[in-house]
């Protein structure tokens, strides 16, 4: 019997209602555009990675010292990010930055310190000033959100997008299911934004648990495999991104230590990180991953996190402050026990994900263009999926150029929007759903199928790389593929749980691809290859951009001094 | 479900515990945990919300920063809060 379909249209579909989804959503339906968000949350002010709650916020305000410019932060933008940065995306985002903050601010977000009335301003991660405001972000979320409904956004909640509908180079809509309900739909939209997040529960950690994980471990990369699958342009995908965090709790709190005047010893008590960076704790968050996974190489581990010399009213704050980040901090410190004005705290390196390897604004994923538009055309990109990303500002600020592109793009659209073939909505459905009988003999499970990713990443494609092992890793993510099928879903919730499964085994196959082509090192552990452990600065200021070929992932270079709009071959886009 | 994996299920570690006289059986927990974790049935002022996949919690503390009256409190296991994992195991096999 045929299925029964939902049938949408829109102007604008966002997928994904995370930071980067809303703050696209609103400039397109201050525009008079219609929009829809898919998301997998049920309510729009409280999901995404901070529906708990952020505690720092990187902006430029121009508030007066050189520092606080735009020009300012893009000069130092090579040297933050050893030279691969799309220099064209990333000072259009910096650009924005003022414009951005001050809307926020008009939603009812407080960026202020209520200890002074004024914006209290840090220095961390090898910025070069003092550009995160620290703040109590716990309703961040929830005034972005409301923003959007008060827009007369429409919502799809608890709705996953499978894929992403292209004809003629051309994006026009999406098929996704509602994992509580069990209804599919069709959407028909003049143009999609891509903003599911990054790519997470790829690696292992030291809990062992897979959804024990620093970033949010609900984000699994979609939005890279649904635009990979229709022909999108991949870039920086060989970088892996990895942080310091309490060992046992994959959680926040990196930059709240570091800014607040935390070090870090090794198991004899020494401060390591100035034998590593001049600037020592305050060294870029990649940089300091590094630092500590060679310590542990040296068999100096374990290294601690260590408050004991800090101030007292610092101390207090930082205790009142714990939760801001992530809420059950204070639970976990609790529950082992650990005073942290007292002890030093211990800590391993986290999980690894891909995102933007602990460098500001060379974000691992789709490349788009000073729009925020993709390499096909109609279809957008923003926040953590994107090449271009700085945690929830870089999410907002080119969230919110995608959306001011889209609204010039729709208004301009001639011709009518192709018609979904039905028939080719139903295969996909049909693929889909058989994963819901899979017969008990050939069955594996997407939590076994997974872990088996996990493994391969850690050992073969993690920390440290050489040629054999990325092959053999590849040979590996290949023959999980074929298993695909075989990939059983007990119910809804695993149907959604399986097309994660396979979104992540496709991203670490990309980080395979990307990883092997690019043969020197760069970003310390970020991409660390054993056999060709010098930068080469001579051959590789280059992306490398991963895209489907004939036979499956294709890589290509191009020069890191061109925007990588270059290498877009779309057809006459209607946005130019 | 067969009965071997409802086994395997009990074994795992409940990460939430729902205080059942406390309760108020509001349904916010169902509606904000961001892995689609905790399954309340709608409409239903008697029936207590149950975490349907214990195994998949972010331990976000998400439900118990929502519940209108603390019923909810985040209980970490013991691989979390006495983890022994050598972080080297983490570091990568190099193959020659
Ligand atoms: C606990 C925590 C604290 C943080 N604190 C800070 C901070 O203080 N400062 C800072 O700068 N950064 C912080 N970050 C990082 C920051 O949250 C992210 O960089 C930012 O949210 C990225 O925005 P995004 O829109 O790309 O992703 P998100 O905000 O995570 O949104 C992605 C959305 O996509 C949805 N989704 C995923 N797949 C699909 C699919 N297939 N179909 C439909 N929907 C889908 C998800 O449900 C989610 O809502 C923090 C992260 C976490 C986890
Ligand atoms: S802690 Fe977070 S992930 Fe776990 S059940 Fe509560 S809301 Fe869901
Ligand atoms: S949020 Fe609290 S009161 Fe409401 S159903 Fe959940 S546990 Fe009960």
């Amino acid at each position: 019997m045929a299925h029964k379909w939902k049938s949408l249209e829109t102007d604008v579909l966002v997928i994904g209602g995370g930071v980067a989804g809303c703050m696209a959503a609103i400039p397109a339906l201050e525009a008079g555009l219609s929009v829809t968000v898919c998301e997998k949350g049920k309510v729009l002010d409280h999901c995404g990675s901070v529906g708990c709650g952020v505690d720092h916020y990187l902006t430029i305000m121009e508030s007066g010292p050189e520092w606080d410019t735009p020009e300012f932060l893009i000069k130092h933008l090579p040297k933050l990010t050893d030279g691969i940065v799309d220099m064209a995306v990333a000072s259009r985002v910096i650009h924005e930055m003022p414009k951005v903050v001050r809307k926020i601010e008009s939603f009812g977000v407080n960026f202020k310190d209520p200890r002074f009335n004024d914006y209290y301003r840090l220095r961390s991660f090898g910025l070069p000033g003092t550009y995160h405001i620290n703040f109590d972000g716990t309703e961040f979320k929830k005034h972005i959100g409301q923003r959007v409904r008060k827009l007369k956004g429409s919502v799809l909640t608890r709705t996953m997008a499978v894929q992403i509908l292209v004809e003629d180079g051309q994006a026009y809509g999406a098929i996704v299911f509602n994992f509580r309900t069990g209804e599919w739909a069709v959407v028909r939209a003049k143009a999609v934004v891509l903003a599911a997040g990054e790519v997470n529960r790829i690696s292992l950690n030291a809990s062992g648990m897979a959804f024990d994980s620093w970033h949010c471990p609900y984000n699994t990369g979609d939005s890279q495999a649904m635009a990979y699958k229709a022909g999108a342009l991949l870039t920086n995908m060989e970088f892996v991104e990895t942080t310091i965090t309490p060992k046992g709790f994959s959680a926040q709190g990196l930059n709240a230590l570091v800014s607040e005047g935390a070090h870090f010893i090794n198991k004899s008590g020494e401060r390591f990180m100035f034998k590593y960076d001049e600037k020592g704790e305050n060294a870029r968050r990649a940089v300091i991953a590094d630092a500590v996974i060679n310590e542990y190489l040296l068999d100096n581990g374990p290294v601690y996190a260590d408050c004991r010399h800090l101030p007292e009213d610092i101390l207090d704050h930082m205790e009142a402050t714990l939760q801001i980040d992530r809420y059950t901090m204070p639970a976990f410190y609790e529950q082992k026990a650990l005073n942290f004005r007292e002890e030093p705290i211990e800590v391993s390196i986290s999980e690894l994900s891909i995102r933007r390897s602990g460098v500001y604004f060379r974000g691992s994923g789709l490349a788009v263009d000073t729009d925020g538009q993709t390499s096909i055309k109609g279809l957008f990109a923003a926040g953590d999926c994107a090449s271009v990303s700085g945690g929830i500002a870089g999410a907002a600020v080119l969230g919110h150029v995608a959306g001011e592109g889209v609204a010039s793009f729709v208004p301009k659209m001639n011709g009518s929007l192709p018609q979904i073939d039905m028939k080719t909505a139903d295969a996909i459905r049909e693929t889909a759903m058989k994963h819901m009988e899979v017969e008990e003999e050939r069955s594996i499970s997407w939590k076994s199928y997974e872990d088996e990713i996990r493994r391969t990443v850690n050992d073969y494609i993690g920390v440290r790389r050489n040629e054999p092992g990325l092959r053999h890793a590849l040979q590996t993510l290949n023959a999980l593929a074929k298993r695909e099928p075989d990939l059983k879903a007990d119910d809804l919730h695993g149907l959604m749980r399986v097309h994660e499964s396979s979104s992540i085994r496709l991203n670490a196959e990309l980080m395979a691809t990307a990883a092997l082509a690019r043969d020197e090192s760069r970003t310390g552990s970020s991409h660390y290859r054993l056999d060709h452990p010098e930068s080469d600065e001579t051959n590789w200021k280059k992306f490398v951009i991963v895209q489907k070929g004939s036979k499956g992932a294709e890589t290509s270079t191009l020069s890191a001094s061109e925007p990588l709009a270059a290498a877009f071959d779309r057809k006459s886009s209607a946005s130019t | 479900m067969s009965s071997n994996a409802k086994a395997i299920k009990k074994s795992v570690h409940n990460p939430i515990r729902i205080d059942p006289d406390t309760c108020v059986k509001c349904n916010l927990c169902d509606w904000i945990c961001p892995g689609d974790l905790i399954y309340k049935e709608e409409d239903n002022r008697e029936t207590l919300p149950v975490i349907a996949y214990p195994d998949e919690c972010w331990y976000c503390g998400l439900c118990q920063s929502i519940c209108p009256v603390d019923a909810i409190t985040v209980i970490f296991p013991d691989q979390m809060i006495n983890c022994q994992t050598d972080v080297k195991t983490l570091l990568g096999k190099v193959i020659k």
